[in-house]
């Protein structure tokens, strides 16, 4: 490995991860055909780095180096399908969440440690996906029980049938109470939560009338959440004929979420959503792009193979892919913890988190979490370099418990300038401007501060300025 | 003019550019939009501030002389001798002296008769009425800043635009759709802690366009840090504040207009979280001498330090609360819910004095004060005439502007 971090960085970063002709780019079947390391477009560090950045929250360097071995394929495979005891550490998890039920911060603190310690990191990605598509505030619903619930029902289903997540969330009482659609009256037709259901959550705005949401609302009529329980009250419910999208008939609540999923625009929107947290949220993709997968989407509502679809895609491990995205706090934090094989507080890190703009449970509206650039202002920025000097200080609150020195000793890394090498290569695939990389171990190897300082806190402090350039808030 | 108050402008006009404005600009854009260039790029700055629970106003501004208040306060009325007098009708409460020199000096206006044309007596539903400047309520989810600080947000400068300070959740009125508004504690949380020993080198070098967003805004935050470490250091933070919540909180926001690093609105509270500290059902006197004691002198303290520091020309603070109280007190030295109530315009702008009559105390609406000034027009007045941002798309609606502020 050492002879590997010998290596001289390459500065261009396109021919760090190949590059691919516009006419390919282009090309759904180029796109989307599963991407085969050649010469032209080698499999490297560096792709192996965005695999673990998108797919999961980061990773360590033994799991990157296997990734090296592996290609893109077979790691990609492990993703999608770990070999590791998935059902134990769920069953393990589940059990401890009846500790934290009853409040929502012990909530969000529970499903962040679970991202940490998941051996299936893209089912929790899924799952933060989905929070943020079907966007339910937590203080709003008012039951930190049902919230918990939600994310259960939000993870059961990630890789699974996006019908079935819908007709789950059609019936979901944190959902309903969240929108206000907790009493459905035949006399007063609530749209509380067909309105979002229709412009947030699958068609999207121009793909319905505002009749379809009226009468969508009457096929509704009927559910109740009483006294805790959803209720169906059939002499509540309109029996008359009610006309959505194009479709005539005594319509109840599940013939709305047929009906709705019927329409192309649903997979379109999904896949166009999913292409955005995936692949890109630089560039709309174009129809040509988009519709392939949709059609494929549509026949059956596959989330498990549109995923992984795109994850083998050479446009996924192409530079129209390749740092195009802001890290979310989650993951920007996640990936400083999981890079260092460390164990932090979850308590503390999702509180942190949340003031970087990111409060899991508690997204802002119905829309989720916009994300991109948005995550970006002044207090956010000052906010991530804070956290990542407070997660690796010695002190409080995160008690030191990364060691970035540790690590590279672990990783056969004898002096402090071969770890500080290590050390960009985990963290960034050394993808930053040479000079600035070599900047950064020289003044390792001759430390300005104090000589009793040692290399623990020199790379600590190395690290801290690794994670808060600009080029680490890319995903 | 930097970027932030251009792109104010140009989100409020449509237009590209100041020149292009002809007629349908405000006079007062017009006229201070030379003041703002010359003035380079310190920028008006709006400080809410929230009073939770419901004020009382009739025992914040006291028509002392109506005898109805007597009446229907027979335990919680407040001697006349003790009011500090604005005239011959009305007096500040006992404990709020500081307000008087602030009126007297023509740094403090009253709104009077302010409330929502379709009252609610519901704590969490009048409050909601008030952060998503919506009487028809619970529509909306984000609130009437956050819609601002969507609408104002530009990728060419991504200056943090609002901050909530104050040790409670975040208020729904920062609310946004899209864009991060940060909770902050002190001035700490806009500064970078560690500094990294050695410069780090600005890159102007390959990568994308996303890369170069985060360039310019990581040497932006990072010189924003800097301005506001500079103002921590120097002696002009250090002016006399009282020992409270509330005057520790507006010391930051003090300290953050000082370092003028683009935040152009200020949410804070006095209260508490929860139902808040004005809901007085039961002894309301000593509770509610102790707030407004709080709020006129951490109120006084902020003017007058931004006045030593010449910033208070370009500071407009407003309170609001979710309502007034009955004007009959309630049999255990308490007030109800009410409606209508004042609200205080405090600046180096306003143009000082009372606007509006006092609401009659005989006309009522459920035993409280009616209004005669919806509270979308204030919003509107401080959207349009201070900050320089079209009203109408964030309150869904034209509101006429009050004349209340100084061209």
């Amino acid at each position: 490995m050492a002879s590997q971090l010998e290596k001289p960085h390459t500065s261009d970063r396109s021919e760090r991860i190949g590059s691919a002709t516009a006419a390919e780019l282009a090309d759904p079947g180029w796109a989307w055909a599963a991407y085969e390391p050649d010469a032209r477009r080698p499999w490297n560090l560096a792709l192996a780095g965005h695999v673990y950045r998108r797919a999961a929250f980061g990773t360590g360097w033994e799991q990157l180096h296997q990734a090296l071995l592996d290609g893109p394929q077979r790691t990609v495979d492990k993703l999608l399908r770990p070999q590791a005891d998935v059902e134990a550490f769920n069953r393990r998890c589940d059990e401890s969440e009846s500790i934290v039920a009853g409040s929502l911060d012990g909530l969000r603190a529970w499903w962040l440690r679970r991202m940490m310690e998941t051996p299936h990191p893209l089912l929790e990605k899924m799952t933060l996906f989905w929070h943020s598509h079907f966007a339910t505030n937590g203080d709003a619903v008012d039951n930190a029980r049902w919230m918990q619930e939600h994310n259960q029902l939000l993870r059961s289903h990630a890789l699974g049938s996006f019908n079935s997540l819908l007709q789950a969330i059609s019936r979901d009482l944190a959902v309903l109470q969240w929108l206000g659609a907790d009493t459905n009256h035949k006399a007063a037709p609530n749209d509380s939560f067909v309105r979002p259901l229709m412009e947030t959550f699958t068609l999207g705005p121009g793909h319905f009338a505002e009749d379809d949401v009226r009468d969508a609302a009457r096929a509704f009529t009927g559910w109740f959440v009483l006294r805790g329980q959803l209720r169906y009250l059939p002499q509540e419910h309109d029996e008359t004929v009610k006309h959505i999208l194009g479709r005539e008939g005594n319509f109840t609540a599940d013939d709305v979420v047929r009906i709705v999923l019927e329409q192309p625009a649903t997979a379109h929107m999904v896949v166009r959503k999913l292409y955005r947290w995936l692949i890109s949220e630089t560039e709309e993709p174009s129809e040509m792009l988009i519709a392939p997968l949709a059609g494929s989407f549509a026949r059956d509502y596959d989330v498990s193979r549109l995923v992984e679809t795109m994850l083998r895609s050479n446009l996924f491990l192409s530079q129209q892919s390749y740092r195009q995205r802001v890290k979310c706090p989650v993951e920007f934090a996640l990936g400083v913890v999981n890079a260092l094989e460390g164990m932090v507080s979850a308590t503390q890190l999702a509180q942190d988190v949340a003031g970087l703009g990111q409060d899991l449970c508690r997204p802002p509206t119905v829309k989720g979490w916009t994300g991109g650039r948005y995550w970006i202002n002044t207090a956010t920025l000052v906010g991530r370099h804070n956290l990542a000097s407070a997660i690796l200080q010695t002190g409080k609150p995160y008690d030191g418990k990364l060691d970035p020195w540790t690590v590279a000793q672990k990783h056969g890394c004898g002096a402090p300038e071969s770890a500080a090498r290590f050390l960009l290569e985990l963290l960034l695939q050394s993808d930053l401007d040479p000079d600035v990389g070599d900047a950064l171990v020289q003044d390792v190897r001759t430390p300005k501060t104090d000589s009793d300082d040692g290399p623990g806190a020199t790379l600590r402090r190395l690290v801290y300025t690794v994670v808060t350039l600009p080029e680490y808030q890319l995903a | 003019m930097s970027h932030t108050r251009r792109d104010f402008l140009r989100a409020a006009l449509g237009t590209s550019t100041l020149m292009s404005l002809g007629s349908v600009a405000p006079d007062w854009l017009i006229r201070s939009a030379p003041a703002a260039l010359q003035r380079g790029d310190r920028e008006t700055v709006l400080v809410v501030l929230q009073l939770t629970g419901g004020n009382d106003g009739l025992n914040t501004v006291v028509p002392y002389t109506d005898d109805e208040y007597a009446r229907n306060r027979p335990t919680l009325c407040l001697p006349t001798g003790e009011l500090h007098k604005i005239d011959s009708l009305l007096g500040f409460h006992p404990r709020m002296e500081a307000f008087l020199r602030l009126y007297k000096d023509g740094y403090l206006s009253i709104v009077q008769g302010v409330g929502c044309p379709n009252p609610d007596q519901d704590h969490d539903r009048a409050m909601r009425m008030w952060h998503a400047a919506d009487p028809r309520g619970l529509k909306w989810q984000t609130g009437w800043l956050g819609r601002v600080v969507d609408r104002a947000w530009s990728p060419a400068a991504p200056d943090t635009a609002a901050v909530f300070v104050g040790p409670i959740a975040r208020p729904f009125a920062l609310n946004a759709e899209k864009v991060v508004v940060p909770s902050i504690d002190s001035v700490e949380n806009m500064v970078v802690r560690q500094h990294v020993g050695w410069a780090v080198p600005t890159i102007h070098g390959p990568g994308n366009a996303l890369l170069q967003f985060l360039r310019q805004s990581d040497s932006g935050a990072r010189a924003k840090s800097e301005r506001v470490e500079a103002v921590v250091r120097g002696a002009n933070g250090s002016a006399d504040y009282p020992r409270s919540g509330l005057a520790r909180d507006l010391r930051t926001v003090a300290q953050l207009v000082r370092a003028d690093i683009g935040i152009r609105i200020f949410f804070t509270e006095l209260g508490g979280g929860g139902i808040g500290g004005f809901d007085n059902h039961a002894n309301q006197l000593g509770n509610h001498c102790a707030l407004l004691h709080q709020l006129a002198e951490s109120v006084a303290a902020f003017i007058y330090d931004l006045k030593r520091d010449k910033q208070l020309d370009r500071v407009l603070l407003m309170t609001f609360s979710e309502f007034g109280r009955t004007v009959k007190e309630n049999g255990r030295r308490g007030t109800d819910h009410g409606a209508a109530a004042p609200m205080f315009l405090a600046g180096g702008r306003v143009g000082g004095g009372l606007v509006g009559p006092h609401p009659s105390l005989t006309d009522l609406d459920k035993g409280a004060l009616k209004m005669h000034t919806d509270f979308r027009k204030v919003y509107a007045t401080v959207l349009d005439r201070w900050l320089g941002f079209e009203s109408a798309a964030v309150l869904g609606g034209r509101f006429e502007s009050l004349d209340i502020l100084e061209a």
